[in-house]
């Protein structure tokens, strides 16, 4: 009689513990859907066709061919071709030059010892610079030499308001790299520039990596700059969006496809990165 | 010792930092600079006819001079928009950024794929989420507040025009609070489980194991975000222009919507640097004085 209470008071609690991680799923999926929804209806509604699309409706008989329409469109591959230009060219050069940079800050060697610290907090300070304060002169420069009709105009403020968030990541990872390494690799005759290229990155390459996509999803996601330093024939895929921003209830459907598609490569690539990002962006500044 | 040896400890690494120093420096402490002398200059593109003069502090004074406290220039109301909207959607990211990291924080079966799904608007670029919230959801006819509304009896009104700020703020809150959430969550990850088994053994309720242990465990981490936050979201532009539209009238304007007016409705060169100074001035205003609160909380505490 008094096992059996027991094993009914153990099957109970377990009981309950079952239902109250059931209900905590149930909670957990139904914010992150919830929260997600938004983005998922977006992803949906490009399956619709126009007529489809003027309705709320999660089911309905998925079309392809609003997608097809979409990617068939030569203005849409005209922004792609921009923004992925941008998001190339942009990337790798901000690597070429961000990569040494944080490499001298952690293992360089300079005159005064104080001097790596105050390039970083330099680079750093930088992030905080609004886009605002730099456009006016960017804009008025840009006109006069018709940098606009070029990507390069572009590519070169990318570049330059891009590097300190590769600086910044990549030095927390350099960081944990023991210093030991690189005096041993010089002993054996190894120059600073292959200590860099031969041992610094390959140990970083998971934060490299991560820093590289990430400087791609801000590159592939900003407006301001790349809304007001171009013209029709070098504007970007956000620019694009943005001219969705008068149409009330019309064309849904090519919306949702249009930006389905320009959405859906930084939430990937955004994904990939997000250990990295919060490595290298809370490190070094929780310790601070 | 040897000269070579000398030689070699007095090498500076320089050629490593200054291609990235000189181009950081080139685009964007040069334009800055420019942006600077600008805001003293008088300077409208449309009237190439004045020259471009010195023109003092006249450019602040016209944003700045209060004639009478009942007609302020507008200059003050987006100045004030500016630091609510950003002030606003720092707290409520604050908060649900906490409340939802404290729920994702169980072990939930594949709760990496949800909190993948919260994540994801982060990620999102700020035109494309402006017109999907416009168009999707926030329309009263053909999105789902609409829909909604309707089916529960109600007329749905235009949010995006009758309450412009909070629209504003509600957006910019669906963006950046999975950064919040990601940040917080990095932090209560990192508190030693035997402090939180600890206080439970000793009694501890689910609230004061909440607030009273682990909330000041991760203060540091949410002042990181709350720093970063800020540098990110007084400088949005992508989602006003696509929904608002800085509207009705001004009512949704912040600065660099204001900035961006100038030069492109206005074609005041002049003006838009002077404005383009204050907003830096308030960004840097701003961080300062969360950086002093932060500071101020650590000295307590040690």
């Amino acid at each position: 009689m008094a096992k059996n209470s027991i094993d009914e008071v153990r099957q109970s609690a377990a009981l309950r513990r079952l239902f109250r991680s059931f209900l905590l799923a149930v909670l957990v999926y139904g914010v992150a859907v919830l929260y997600f929804f938004p983005i998922l209806y977006m992803f949906l509604s490009g399956f619709k066709t126009e007529a489809q699309a003027v309705n709320p409706h999660i089911f309905f008989k998925p079309t392809f061919s609003t997608y097809q329409k979409v990617l068939g469109d030569p203005t849409m591959h005209q922004y792609l071709k921009n923004s992925l230009f941008q998001v190339c060219f942009g990337t790798i050069l901000c690597l070429a030059l961000g990569i040494p940079a944080a490499f001298a800050i952690v293992f360089g060697r300079f005159n005064k010892k104080e001097t790596p610290g105050k390039f970083y907090v330099w680079f750093i300070t930088t992030i905080l610079l609004p886009p605002v304060a730099v456009l006016i002169p960017l804009f008025t420069w840009y006109q006069k030499f018709n940098l606009i009709n070029t990507p390069w105009g572009l590519l070169a403020v990318y570049v330059g308001t891009h590097i300190p968030i590769v600086v910044w990541m990549v030095h927390s990872f350099f960081s944990d790299i023991p210093k030991e390494i690189f005096e041993a690799a010089e002993i054996d005759g190894c120059t600073k520039f292959q200590q860099m290229l031969r041992i610094a990155v390959p140990l970083a390459r998971t934060g490299i990596i991560s820093a590289g996509l990430l400087v791609a999803v801000f590159i592939w996601n900003e407006f301001f700059l790349g809304f007001n330093l171009t013209g029709n024939p070098t504007a970007t895929l956000p620019v694009y969006m943005a001219r969705f921003r008068e149409q009330q209830g019309q064309f849904v459907a090519q919306l949702s496809a249009a930006s389905t598609i320009s959405v859906l490569p930084a939430v990937i690539f955004g994904w990939l990165t997000q250990k990295a990002l919060v490595k290298g962006l809370v490190a070094g500044a929780v310790k601070g | 010792m040897p000269d070579g040896l000398q030689f070699r400890h007095k090498k500076s690494d320089y050629p490593f930092l200054l291609p990235a120093v000189i181009i950081v420096a080139v685009m964007t402490q040069v334009p800055f600079l420019m942006t600077l002398i600008f805001s003293f200059i008088r300077w409208n593109l449309s009237r190439p006819d004045m020259a471009r003069v010195f023109y003092g502090l006249r450019n602040y004074t016209y944003f700045l001079r209060i004639r009478s406290l009942s007609e302020l220039h507008q200059f003050y109301g987006v100045f004030f928009q500016t630091v609510v909207i950003t002030l606003m959607t720092l707290l409520f990211c604050s908060i649900l950024g906490f409340l939802l990291a404290i729920l994702f924080d169980h072990q939930v079966p594949g709760v990496n794929i949800a909190r993948t799904l919260i994540l994801g608007p982060f990620f999102v670029m700020s035109t494309a989420s402006g017109v999907i919230w416009k168009t999707t959801i926030l329309n009263t006819t053909f999105g789902w507040y609409g829909v909604i509304a309707k089916a529960l009896g109600m007329t749905p009104v235009d949010l995006i025009s009758y309450y412009p700020k909070a629209t504003v703020i509600a957006l910019f809150t669906w963006q950046w609070l999975p950064f919040f959430f990601l940040v917080i969550l990095a932090g209560l990850q990192g508190i030693d489980k035997d402090l939180v088994d600890c206080a439970r053994i000793d009694g501890a309720n689910w609230w004061q194991t909440t607030f009273k242990i682990k909330l000041p465990l991760i203060v540091n981490h949410l002042q990181v975000a709350i720093m970063l936050g800020l540098v990110f979201v007084i400088k949005e532009f992508g989602l006003i222009l696509t929904t608002t539209a800085g509207g009705p009238g001004t009512r949704s304007y912040t600065l660099p919507y204001y900035v961006y007016m100038e030069i492109f409705s206005a074609s005041n060169v002049g003006r838009a640097g002077a404005l383009a100074t204050m907003t830096v001035l308030l960004t840097l205003v701003l961080v300062n004085l969360i950086y002093r609160s932060i500071q101020r909380r650590n000295a307590q505490y040690r």
